[in-house]
C-alpha cells in the first residue's frame, strides 16, 4: 500500500482533530467544533504533508509564506513526513490528542475511522466549500470526502488509474489501434507475445496493483449502483464480483504479466514493475496518474520516459458499469478537532486556489483538480486523463480505500490467490465476504 | 518473550564453559569486610542500580504486553480509544482461522528444520575447525559473516537472486542445467525450502560460535587420556566431546527454539507484506503485522501477538523445566547423548 498512498498522497486533504477524542468517541459522531482564533492573536498553524521531494517542499513553502503574509501574527509550521511513516505517526497523534491542525487525508474507510472517533472537523461552513470553490474543484470530489453531509476533508487532487503503455514497443508488436474493449486488449497481448515482448508489468509483492486489475474490471461489470451500495454494505453477492474474478483468471490464463511477478515489487529499483516499463521490458502496466514520475525516476538516465502513453481501462461485453466510468485515488488534507476551523478552512482554500493548483501540477504532475488550472497541462497523457475525468459517468476511489483497511487487505490478497490460481472466483468472493463478515 | 537469564552467551570465543556450573563468573565478593550497610542503605543501593533498568523494562515490556491483552478483547481500528468489547471473539477467530494455523505450522516446521539441519552440521564444522589447520581463523570468519549480516540485507539479496528471472536461475540455464529453474520464491512447494536454507546461511554460524565455546571446555586431558586408552579419533568424540558440549548444544537449541518462533525480518523483507500466505512462507509474526497493523485491525493484532507469546512462553518454560534445568543446576556431565 506503501507507495501508491506515496502518490496518491499528493492529494491531501486538510483534516482536523484533535483533543476532544475521548469525549466524542463516545458521544458517537457528533462533530467537534474546533476552535476560534481572534484576528490579531499569534497562533501557529501546524501542518502535516507526505511533501518530501524538493519542488514539493517549495511548492508548500510558498503557499505558506503567502498565506503568512496575509495573516498577522499566524506562522505555518510543516511537517513534511515520509509517506510510509505519516499514517502511524498521525494516528498516534491523533488518539493522543497531540494532532496536526491541518494534515494529509486519504479518504475511504480510515477516514471513517477517524470521523467516527470525532478526530475530524466538518469543514462545510468554512473558505474551502464556498459555492465557489465546490463548482471550481467540482462537487464530486467533495462528495467523495463527505460523510453524511459533513464535509471531512477538502479535496486537493484526483489520480485517475489507466493503462500506461510504452508507444514504442506497441508499434513494435504491430499494434495500431489502442485497445478499447477487453477483446482487444486480448488481441494487443497475444501480439506483444509474438514479438517476444511481455504484455505486462505487475508488481504483485505489493498486492495493491494485482489487486488493481479486479478493481477495474469490477468497475467495468458492476452498476455504479452497484459498487455504491457496496461500499455501504461490504455485501458482495452481487454477481458482478464474480464475473469479475473471472475475467481477472482469464487475463491471468494469457499469462502476459512478468516472469515472476508474484515477487516482483512495484515501484523500487531496474527490476520493479514499473522499472519493467522504463526500460522496455514490458509494454504495459495498470497504474495510477502517479506513474509518469514513478517511471521517470527509473529510467536508465531518470529522465522521463519519452514514449509512455495512457489509455482508459477497457470495456468488457458483459458489463453492467459505464465504459466512461474512472477510478482513481482521490485524496485532500483534514483538519482536526482542536483546530481553529475558521482558520483552517482559508488555508485549505488558499492551498487550492487556482494559483496554487497549477504550482501544484508543476511541482508534482498531477492533473490539477482547479478548473481554471487546467490549462497549464500540455503533454498529451495528462489531456487525456482531464477529458475523461470530463466525461466520466461515475467517479470511483480505489476499492480498497473504500472498503476500509480490513477489508480491502483481504481483498488485496484474495486477488492475489486468484492470479495464481490459489482460488477461484467462488472462493475470492466468499473470502472477501468472510474478511468483510469479520471487519 | 525469550528468558533473559539464559541468553549470557556473549562468550567471548570459547572462554566461559558453557554450562559448567562452577565456572560460571563467580557472584561479586560479598562485603567481607565492611560493617554490614543498614537495611535504607540496602534499599537506595537496588532502587540506584535496579531502578532506571526496571522502569525501562516495566514501561516498555510488560505494560505493553499488558495493553495488549487489554486491547485483544475490542475490535479497534486503532483511531479513537477502543470501544467495541468483543470478549474473546479475536482468539475464536485467530485459532479458527486456516492463515494462522498454516502460519503456525510454517514456524513449527522452521523449528524442526533449522534443529536438524544446522545441529549437526555446525557441530561438524566446529570440530573440523578447532582442529589446528592453515586458515583456521580466516573460515572462522567467514562462517561467522553472514550472523552479523543485517536481515534486510541478507534478505534483499537472496530475494534478488532468488527472484525467477533472477541471478539463480540465468546461472543454472548457462550451466546448461535450465531443467533445474525453479520459482524460489513464488512456487509454494520450493519457498518455505528456499526460506529454510536462506535462514540456515545465515544463523550456521552463530551456531558454530557457539560449539566451538562449548569444546574449549572440554578438557585436553581427557581426550589425551582417550587416546591413550587407544580410542581413535572418532570414538573420541562421540563419548568424550559431545556429551561434554551437551550443555552448549542444549542452549544452542533453545535459542534457535525461540528465534524460530519468531521469524520475522527475512519474511517480511523478501515477500513483502501481502504475499507471503500465498508462497506458502507465512509466520505467526508476518500474520500479526499483516492481519493486525496493515488490515487497521489493532484489536484482532494485539490478540494475535498474546497468542504469540503465549505459544513462546509455554515453549521456554517447559524446555527450561526439562531440559535446561540440569544445566542451570550447575551438573556437568548431566549425561547427555
Amino acid at each position: 500500500m506503501t507507495r501508491r498512498n506515496h502518490r496518491r498522497a499528493y492529494a491531501g486533504a486538510a483534516g482536523v482533530l484533535a483533543g476532544a477524542l475521548a469525549l466524542s468517541a463516545c458521544s458517537g459522531g457528533t462533530s467537534p467544533e474546533g476552535t476560534t482564533v481572534e484576528e490579531g492573536e499569534p497562533y501557529t498553524l501546524t501542518v502535516w504533508t507526505n511533501y518530501t521531494t524538493g519542488p514539493g517542499q517549495n511548492w508548500f513553502e510558498e503557499v505558506a509564506a503567502q498565506f503568512e503574509a496575509e495573516h498577522e501574527n499566524i506562522t505555518v509550521e510543516a511537517q513534511h513526513v515520509q509517506n510510509e511513516e505519516l499514517d502511524g505517526k498521525l494516528q498516534t497523534a491523533l488518539n493522543s490528542g497531540d494532532a496536526p491542525d491541518v494534515f494529509l487525508q486519504r479518504g475511504g474507510g480510515k477516514m471513517k475511522d477517524m470521523a467516527a472517533a470525532g478526530q475530524l472537523l466538518d469543514l462545510t461552513d468554512t473558505a474551502v466549500a464556498t459555492p465557489e470553490m465546490r463548482e471550481k474543484l467540482g462537487e464530486a470530489s467533495y462528495e467523495a470526502l463527505s460523510i453524511d453531509g459533513q464535509l471531512l476533508a477538502a479535496p486537493q487532487l484526483i489520480q485517475p488509474g489507466g493503462i500506461w503503455y510504452s508507444k514504442d514497443l506497441f508499434a513494435e508488436a504491430g499494434i495500431t489501434e489502442l485497445p478499447e474493449t477487453v477483446e482487444d486488449l486480448e488481441d494487443a497481448i497475444a501480439k506483444l507475445q509474438g514479438a517476444g515482448i511481455t504484455p505486462i508489468a505487475l508488481g504483485g509483492k505489493d498486492a495493491w496493483p494485482a489487486a488493481h486489475w479486479y478493481y477495474f474490471f469490477a468497475l467495468r461489470e458492476c452498476s455504479a449502483e452497484t459498487l455504491e451500495a457496496t461500499n455501504e454494505s461490504l455485501d458482495f453477492s452481487d454477481e458482478c464480483y464474480e464475473r469479475a474474478a473471472q475475467d481477472v483468471t482469464d487475463l491471468a490464463a494469457l499469462e502476459p504479466f512478468n516472469e515472476g511477478f508474484l515477487t516482483t515489487s512495484a515501484q523500487q529499483g531496474a527490476s520493479s514493475s514499473a522499472g519493467l516499463l522504463a526500460n522496455h521490458k514490458a509494454a504495459m502496466e495498470l497504474m495510477g496518474a502517479w506513474q509518469p514520475g514513478v517511471v521517470m525516476n527509473l529510467t536508465p538516465d531518470q529522465e522521463p520516459l519519452d514514449d509512455l502513453g495512457w489509455f482508459p481501462f477497457p470495456q468488457v461485453s458483459s458489463g453492467e458499469g459505464d465504459a466512461a466510468a474512472i477510478m482513481g485515488g482521490q485524496g485532500g488534507f483534514s483538519c482536526s478537532a482542536a483546530a481553529p476551523k475558521e482558520l483552517c478552512g482559508e488555508f485549505l482554500a488558499l492551498m487550492n486556489s487556482e494559483e496554487h493548483q497549477e504550482g501544484f501540477y508543476e511541482a508534482f504532475g498531477t492533473i490539477p483538480l482547479h478548473d481554471d488550472a487546467k490549462d497549464v497541462v500540455t503533454n498529451e497523457y495528462d489531456e487525456q486523463m482531464l477529458d475523461a475525468l470530463a466525461e466520466a459517468s461515475y467517479v470511483s476511489d480505489f476499492l480498497d480505500t473504500n472498503y476500509g483497511q480490513q477489508v480491502g487487505t483481504a481483498l488485496n490478497q484474495a486477488v492475489v490467490e486468484l492470479l495464481t490460481g490459489g482460488t477461484d472466483p467462488a472462493g475470492f468472493v466468499s473470502a472477501v465476504s468472510d474478511a468483510a463478515a469479520r471487519s | 518473550m525469550s528468558t533473559p537469564e539464559h541468553v549470557n552467551l556473549d562468550v567471548p570465543a570459547g572462554r566461559t564453559a558453557t554450562g559448567d556450573g562452577a565456572r560460571q563468573a563467580p557472584s561479586p565478593a560479598p562485603g567481607t569486610n565492611r560493617r554490614r550497610p543498614l537495611p535504607w542503605r540496602r534499599w537506595l543501593e537496588i532502587l540506584l542500580l535496579a531502578g532506571p533498568g526496571t522502569a525501562v523494562f516495566v514501561t516498555f515490556v510488560i505494560l505493553p504486553v499488558l495493553m495488549a491483552g487489554y486491547y485483544g478483547f475490542f475490535r479497534w481500528s486503532g483511531y479513537g480509544p477502543p470501544t467495541e468489547f468483543v470478549g474473546l471473539r479475536n482468539y475464536q477467530l485467530i485459532l479458527t482461522d486456516t492463515a494462522f494455523l498454516e502460519a503456525l505450522w510454517h514456524n513449527g516446521f522452521i523449528l524442526v528444520m533449522s534443529l536438524v539441519l544446522q545441529g549437526p552440521v555446525a557441530i561438524a564444522i566446529a570440530l573440523l575447525l578447532n582442529r589446528r589447520m592453515r586458515g583456521r581463523s580466516l573460515i572462522r570468519v567467514l562462517i561467522f559473516v553472514p550472523y552479523v549480516l543485517s536481515e534486510v540485507i541478507v534478505a534483499i539479496g537472496f530475494s534478488l537472486m532468488l527472484h525467477s528471472a533472477g541471478a539463480v536461475n540465468d546461472v543454472l540455464d548457462r550451466a546448461g542445467l535450465g531443467g533445474l529453474r525453479q520459482d524460489w520464491l513464488a512456487d509454494p512447494d520450493v519457498a518455505i525450502w528456499s526460506l529454510m536454507l536462506i535462514l540456515v546461511w545465515k544463523y550456521i554460524g552463530f551456531a558454530v560460535i557457539l560449539m566451538l565455546a562449548g569444546l574449549q571446555g572440554v578438557p585436553d586431558e581427557l581426550r589425551e587420556a582417550a587416546a591413550i586408552d587407544g580410542a581413535s579419533y572418532w570414538k573420541t568424540q562421540w563419548y568424550i566431546t559431545l556429551p561434554l558440549l551437551g550443555p552448549t548444544i542444549r542452549i544452542w537449541a533453545f535459542l534457535s527454539i525461540i528465534g524460530s518462533l519468531q521469524v520475522f525480518d527475512l519474511v517480511y523483507v523478501i515477500w513483502g507484506q501481502y504475499v507471503a500466505d500465498t508462497a506458502g512462507t507465512s509466520t505467526m509474526a508476518t500474520y500479526m503485522v499483516a492481519n493486525g497493523r496493515i488490515s487497521g485491525a489493532y484489536g484482532y493484532g494485539s490478540a494475535v501477538a498474546v497468542v504469540i507469546f503465549l505459544i513462546s512462553l509455554v515453549v521456554a518454560l517447559v524446555y527450561q523445566r526439562y531440559l535446561l534445568r540440569r544445566d542451570t543446576e550447575g551438573a556437568l556431565t548431566g549425561g547427555a547423548a
